[in-house]
């Protein structure tokens, strides 16, 4: 699909000529800003009685992988452009962003300082002196869309289109519910469960909406709903009164009371009236609330007598079990199992889900079930926005949207949370003063952390945590969404249903404890190495300082709630923390770690050639099998392999590795493979037509492993594509660093040469080819895409469209450990590979070697991996280190 | 109690029927005590033209109340009018001195020792729930114009036919609130209820007006504007209603949700103004899920008694508009005058169970239908304990 191409070398589009532009390259319109409607639509509010929520929209900014390569790609691939919708949708990310409704002068600020009803200041088409579009147009719902028209024309020159509240509520919650995996969860007894809602079965449900009062909506299907009842005893009565009874001055306050309350000292209990005694009879124990605030009538103590906490609490437990309650009651009459929780009152609030869970599981005797959504205060804001007419989001996958957690939406109660900044412009986040393009970045210098909170480094617990009364003081839960149009699910996943990439699921709260104590040990390390990568500058140490912080609270948070991002499994973790570096700008930090290792590789890919050519073909064939296996052991940074780069030698070690794959290995389909590749006896078997490598680490692991496997396919006539990460993380080579390699690596060889040829690869290295020579060529293509993905884990749920069209014609696939570990039910642990470098080295391996190929593929698939840890090796395969695992299988 | 089976048997114990004071019963609840207890009339003589075997003793049901925090007067009142004397003795042991008092709600197990020791007298705890019932059940059947719908200030008595009584749903608003479906004598179930009740008015009530009593506190409701404190659907909609849902701009969207936006603070807002938006969240809400209720089970009736009504017009008619709201006008809420005391009633009427064994029970019944004398539309039962203001029933005792 389209993307937006924004390459440094391009002029920036200029409103008038825009969709010129868009259809100059691509013969499809690639950026929507035909006109200035479309460009509006950006923002969408909804300004309740308390708080005013709003989605925008930005543009992604332009992954320029050269366009030229992947032009003539595409060509090849068979991608067109526009054939699955009649307009492109815009890859970007949605923000959500709250404010105060008595604070509405700040939003109106930050709508302004952001040009959000402009259509943002990403479009930097927007001139600033230019004048108002009197006719610009906002979506908006909410009591106040009505309340405040007349001063967002007033202010930003712009009119509300009013939609109505409870159907952007539906829109909102349909949207949820259907594009993002996990959206909606069960919270017991502080215990949080992310629930698959198979989208054929989502409706009826019931939609409860708690604002500043309630809704209660019985939704039947996309726009067929009833509001069936509500309550006015919602949000705004615990506000409003919690703010009479206590002085807390935000409605935050006032839920961190509630976390250190006790409301005994002010209810009723059954066992107060029973003298303590549980009134079995009708199944109340003794802990029962008779009378919320009961025990305020016969005490003689005063308002100024009662702790403000209690007071919090007991207020809190009153109205959850009261709506809990209604809904349960609604649910009942029209036969509704599934009742969703939304709104801005729970604000992920452990004890106000547990209340209203345990209201619904109580009535309900077990048979309904209150569930809660992540984007819970935002669902009116994000229907509204559905609303606009060209956004083309209806028909979004959940696979095109992918959910990330730098710190964005900063705000709660109007505060912004982060490290503190002074006297920044208080309207943007603080996040996005890294990212504003002025001439240069103009970081600001972290102040030193108040105490309590979280250190770089550190993960202290924060200071409100107390059993199970967790709150979510720093709206962390929300992560910003980003839409990536290109994104599919990879086609030859035999069972995309049951696949399952985030087989770490760090609910095992050792594993958990585990990950973070290496993790955060690991962050100063990191911290240099992005730094340096970077220059060293003064600026970047500040950024790396504040990534180090921002790591360490979503760290922190999620030590303390490890669903908090939903469901949380290691590949997300070291997703999050690619997310972060990139976030403060480091694009890189193992860029010349990378090319070290590359350059080491390449140095002695020559030999590795010539002493294959000099094989037999059965030889051959096992020597690079064996090489894949062996250039695993090449581990990027650890200071053993530095020593051996630097002594030049690794050809020795990597020979050595492979002299020590004794066969068979502890799971040996060779022979399978080889009789699939030479044949038996006298039959010659058809090649592959195409094969799909996926390439992990830089260095020994590409070049000496994947590209010679590759070299040896191309030999035998089958197309090779490899595959590799279009962002960079840890050390893994991404499909923008893999012309290159190949080039380099085709000066020694005219196979790779002539296939890289084929493939356009050489485009830029060797510009001056003429087109004659490309016909003489007569070689199949070597080709490189990008697999969609920027973490060290690949999701094959959600790879780019390039892979998924090159996967079409694709009959074998070549995965390795990394790439492997990810597709299978693995374990993965650490361990500190060599010496006492801190390193974290994932493992391939695990308990999953019994069920590990559940995972099938509906073509050949050889999957290629190397235990390299002892501890696993023993427990796990009952193997020993350098077990090789080389299982293939032929399609089913 | 159907009359008519209020059946006689055994004979008079001579001197039980000299006492001018018999059958004290008590509901212990979490912030009232209700006392119900029989007293004869003295210048009747003890009628028993029509069946020899028969005794029927002319009396007065007398009703009081005390608060719960306030035992102590209570126990005072029981001791200097001699209630406590007429319990009775425990069936299985008539030889013994034990006087055994019928009680019901919490406080009977709470406060037995206390009792005991001041009164010399035991608590015979008899449930909760099913005093409710069979209180509520006796007041329907036996009490003519115990029952009436209230709306628009206009209250309305409700004629009960008692073959067609049941089921009900029988909504007991005491410091929480009890929810029952009733579809006969002994025949109940408590299938819901709320812990927002009378307490939570009154407890809410007090931390926020710092007023001295429960009617107090109902007294100001009447003089307060909750649209100060409410957050309305047209102070969200700038004045407009959101007609689409069916909600108009005077519609309650948030009950105390003004008092999150403005500046205010509580010394600022009217005692009067808290205690009617209170008043209204709280009968609002009872109501709603009354309604709710009822109508899971198909019932068309719903009485709602216990002390948090008094008979205040105000909080019936939110009950009602409640009511009448969610079921579309389908379901009707009642109330009942007796509203403070079915379950007291209940215990006193559990008594009966006693009859076949001990011959010092009397069974009760009413024999002529007497309007209840102090129902007015200003009831304010004031908490002091005086007899002279609480309401007393006029009925004949049928004793054996």
């Amino acid at each position: 699909m389209a993307s937006i191409h924004r390459s440094g070398s391009r002029p920036q589009l200029d409103l008038s000529k825009a969709a010129i532009e868009g259809n100059f390259e691509e013969k499809d319109p690639t950026i929507l800003l035909p006109n200035q409607s479309d460009d509006l639509s950006h923002l969408a509010l909804d300004i309740g009685g308390s708080l005013i929520k709003l989605v925008y929209f930005s543009r992604h900014e332009g992954q320029s992988i050269d366009d030229k390569r992947k032009k003539t790609l595409k060509e090849r691939l068979g991608i067109s452009n526009g054939t699955r919708r009649s307009y492109p949708i815009l890859g970007g990310r949605l923000h959500f962003v709250k404010f105060e409704t008595t604070k509405i002068n700040e939003c109106l600020d930050f709508i302004y300082s952001k040009q959000l009803h402009r259509g943002g200041m990403d479009s930097r088409l927007w001139n600033a002196e230019a004048p108002a579009n009197e006719n610009a147009v906002i979506k908006a719902t909410g009591g106040g869309a009505f309340k405040f028209t007349d001063l967002f024309k007033e202010r930003l020159g712009v009119s509300l289109d009013k939609e109505d509240e409870m159907n952007c509520l539906v829109a909102g919650a349909n949207f949820l519910l259907k594009a993002i995996r996990h959206e909606a969860f069960t919270h017991i007894e502080g215990q949080k469960e992310f629930v698959q809602i198979d989208h054929n079965d989502l409706f009826p449900y019931l939609l409860v909406n708690i604002g500043s009062g309630v809704s209660m909506i019985k939704v039947d299907g996309d726009g067929k709903f009833q509001r069936v009842s509500g309550t006015n005893v919602g949000g705004g009565t615990y506000w409003g009164l919690g703010r009479l009874l206590t002085k807390c001055k935000s409605f935050d306050e006032l839920l961190e009371l509630s976390q250190r309350g006790d409301n005994r000292t002010i209810d009723m209990l059954v066992g107060d009236i029973y003298g303590g005694m549980d009134y079995s009879k009708i199944g109340l124990s003794a802990s029962t609330i008779a009378s919320s605030f009961g025990k305020a009538i016969s005490d003689t103590k005063e308002l100024e007598d009662y702790s403000p906490e209690d007071i919090s609490l007991s207020l809190l437990r009153m109205i959850s079990y009261n709506i809990g309650q209604i809904a349960y009651l609604n649910a009942l009459r029209f036969g509704l199992k599934r009742i969703f929780f939304g709104g801005f009152f729970i604000r992920g609030h452990a004890y106000t889900m547990d209340t209203i869970s345990f209201a619904v599981h109580f009535w309900s005797k077990g048979d309904a079930q209150a569930m809660f959504l992540r984007h819970e205060g935002f669902l009116g804001a994000l229907g509204a926005f559905m609303s606009y007419e060209k956004h083309g989001l209806d028909d979004l996958m959940v696979h095109q949207l992918v959910e990330r957690f730098p710190m964005g939406a900063p705000y709660t109660g109007g505060k912004i949370h982060g490290p503190p900044l002074g006297d920044l412009n208080e309207k943007i986040s603080w996040m996005e003063k890294f990212v504003l393009k002025g001439t240069e970045i103009t970081a600001p210098v972290p102040m030193a952390p108040p105490p309590g909170t979280t250190g770089l480094g550190g993960f202290e617990v924060p200071s409100s945590k107390g059993g199970t009364l967790r709150s979510d003081a720093s709206a962390l839960n929300v992560g910003v969404l980003h839409l990536v149009p290109t994104l599919e699910v990879f086609p030859l996943l035999a069972d995309p249903k049951t696949y399952e990439p985030n087989t770490i699921d760090l609910a095992d709260h050792n594993e958990l404890e585990y990950w973070f104590t290496v993790l955060s040990g690991h962050l100063p390390d990191l911290v240099d190495k992005a730094v340096a990568s970077e220059g060293g500058t003064d600026d970047a140490k500040r950024r790396g300082d504040a990534f180090a912080r921002a790591f360490s609270a979503h760290l922190a948070r999620l030590i303390e709630d490890p669903a908090a991002y939903g469901k949380l499994g290691l590949a997300n973790l070291l997703e999050l923390r690619e997310e972060c570096l990139r976030e403060f700008q480091f694009h890189d930090a193992y860029r010349s770690i990378k090319q070290r290792e590359n350059e080491a590789s390449l140095a002695v890919l020559a030999d590795l050639f010539a002493e294959l050519d000099s094989m037999s073909e059965e030889t051959r064939l096992l020597t690079l099998i064996e090489g894949v296996l062996a250039a695993n052991i090449f581990d990027w940074g650890s200071r053993a392999c530095v020593d051996l780069y630097h002594k030049g030698t690794i050809i020795e070690i990597y020979r050595m590795s492979r002299n020590k794959m004794q066969r068979p290995w502890r799971v040996d389909d060779f022979d399978l493979f080889k009789d699939r590749m030479l044949g038996s006896g006298d039959k010659k078997p058809q090649p592959h037509k195409r094969a799909l490598l996926f390439v992990d680490n830089s260095g020994a692991d590409v070049v000496l492993g994947m590209l010679p496997l590759a070299r040896e396919l191309l030999r035998r006539g089958t197309e090779v594509v490899l595959v590799a990460n279009s962002l960079p993380a840890l050390n893994d080579v991404t499909a923008m660093e893999l012309p290159d390699i190949v080039a380099e690596a085709a000066k020694h060889c005219d196979i790779l040469r002539r296939a890289a040829e084929a493939g356009s690869l050489l485009v830029d290295a060797m510009i001056n080819r003429s087109d004659s020579s490309k016909e003489n060529s007569s070689s199949v293509p070597l080709m490189v895409v990008e697999n969609g993905c920027g973490s060290p884990c690949i999701d094959l749920r959600q790879v780019s469209s390039e892979l998924a069209a090159a996967a079409k014609d694709a009959d074998l696939l070549v995965i390795t450990n990394i790439n492997l570990r990810q597709m299978e039910r693995m374990h993965v642990t650490v361990t500190r590979a060599f010496d006492d470098d801190v390193q974290i080295i994932l493992e391939g391996m695990g308990r999953a070697l019994h069920t590990n190929y559940n995972a099938r593929f509906k073509c050949d698939a050889l999957k290629l991996a190397m235990v390299k840890n002892q501890r696993l090796a023993e427990k796990l395969i009952k193997g020993s280190i350098y077990d090789c695992v080389c299982r293939y299988e032929p399609a089913s | 109690m159907d009359v008519r089976d209020a059946g006689f048997h055994g004979k008079l114990d001579a001197d039980q029927s000299e006492s001018q004071i018999s059958h004290l019963a008590l509901d212990i609840g979490g912030t009232l005590i209700k006392l119900v207890y029989f007293s004869r009339n003295k210048d009747r003589p003890i009628d028993e033209n029509k069946n020899s075997k028969n005794s029927v003793i002319e009396g007065r049901l007398h009703f009081a109340k005390f608060e719960t925090s306030k035992i102590n007067d209570c126990l005072e009142f029981i001791l200097s009018n001699k209630l406590h004397l007429g319990g009775f003795r425990h069936h299985k042991d008539p030889a013994s001195d034990k006087i055994l008092i019928k009680a019901t709600g919490g406080g009977a197990y709470r406060f037995a020792d206390l009792i005991k020791e001041k009164l010399g007298v035991s608590i015979e705890k008899e449930e909760e729930m099913e005093c409710l019932v069979a209180g509520a059940n006796f007041l329907l059947k036996a009490v003519h114009q115990e029952a009436y719908t209230y709306m628009d200030g206009r209250k309305e008595f409700v004629h009960i036919d008692h073959n067609d009584l049941y089921p009900y749903l029988l909504v007991n608003i005491g410091s929480g609130v009890s929810m029952i479906k009733v579809d006969g004598d002994g025949k109940f179930e408590r299938i819901s209820g709320t812990s927002v009740g009378g307490g939570t008015f009154w407890g809410l009530g007090r931390l926020l007006t710092k007023c001295k009593s429960f009617d107090e506190l109902l007294e100001l409701s009447h003089q307060g504007n909750n649209r100060v404190i409410d957050m309305l659907v047209g102070d969200i909609y700038g004045g407009l209603d959101y007609s689409k849902i069916g909600l108009s701009s005077t519609t309650i969207a948030s009950s105390f949700g003004k008092a999150i936006s403005d500046n205010r603070e509580l010394e600022e807002y009217k005692p009067e103004d808290i205690a009617r938006s209170l008043l209204r969240m709280i009968s609002n809400n009872i109501g709603q899920i009354a309604y709710l209720n009822a109508l899971r089970f198909g019932l068309k009736r719903i009485f709602f008694g216990g002390f948090f009504i008094r008979s205040h017009a105000f909080t019936m008619d939110t009950i009602s508009v409640a009511v009448n709201f969610w079921s579309k006008g389908e379901a009707k809420a009642m109330f009942l005058h007796h509203e403070g005391f079915l379950g007291a009633l209940g215990a006193f009427m559990s008594y009966e169970k006693h009859s076949r064994d001990d011959s010092t029970s009397p069974q009760l019944g009413q024999r002529y239908p007497v309007c209840t004398p102090l129902v007015g539309d200003k009831i304010c039962y004031p908490l002091n304990g005086d007899l002279n203001d609480n309401d007393s029933l006029e009925c004949s005792v049928y004793v054996a």
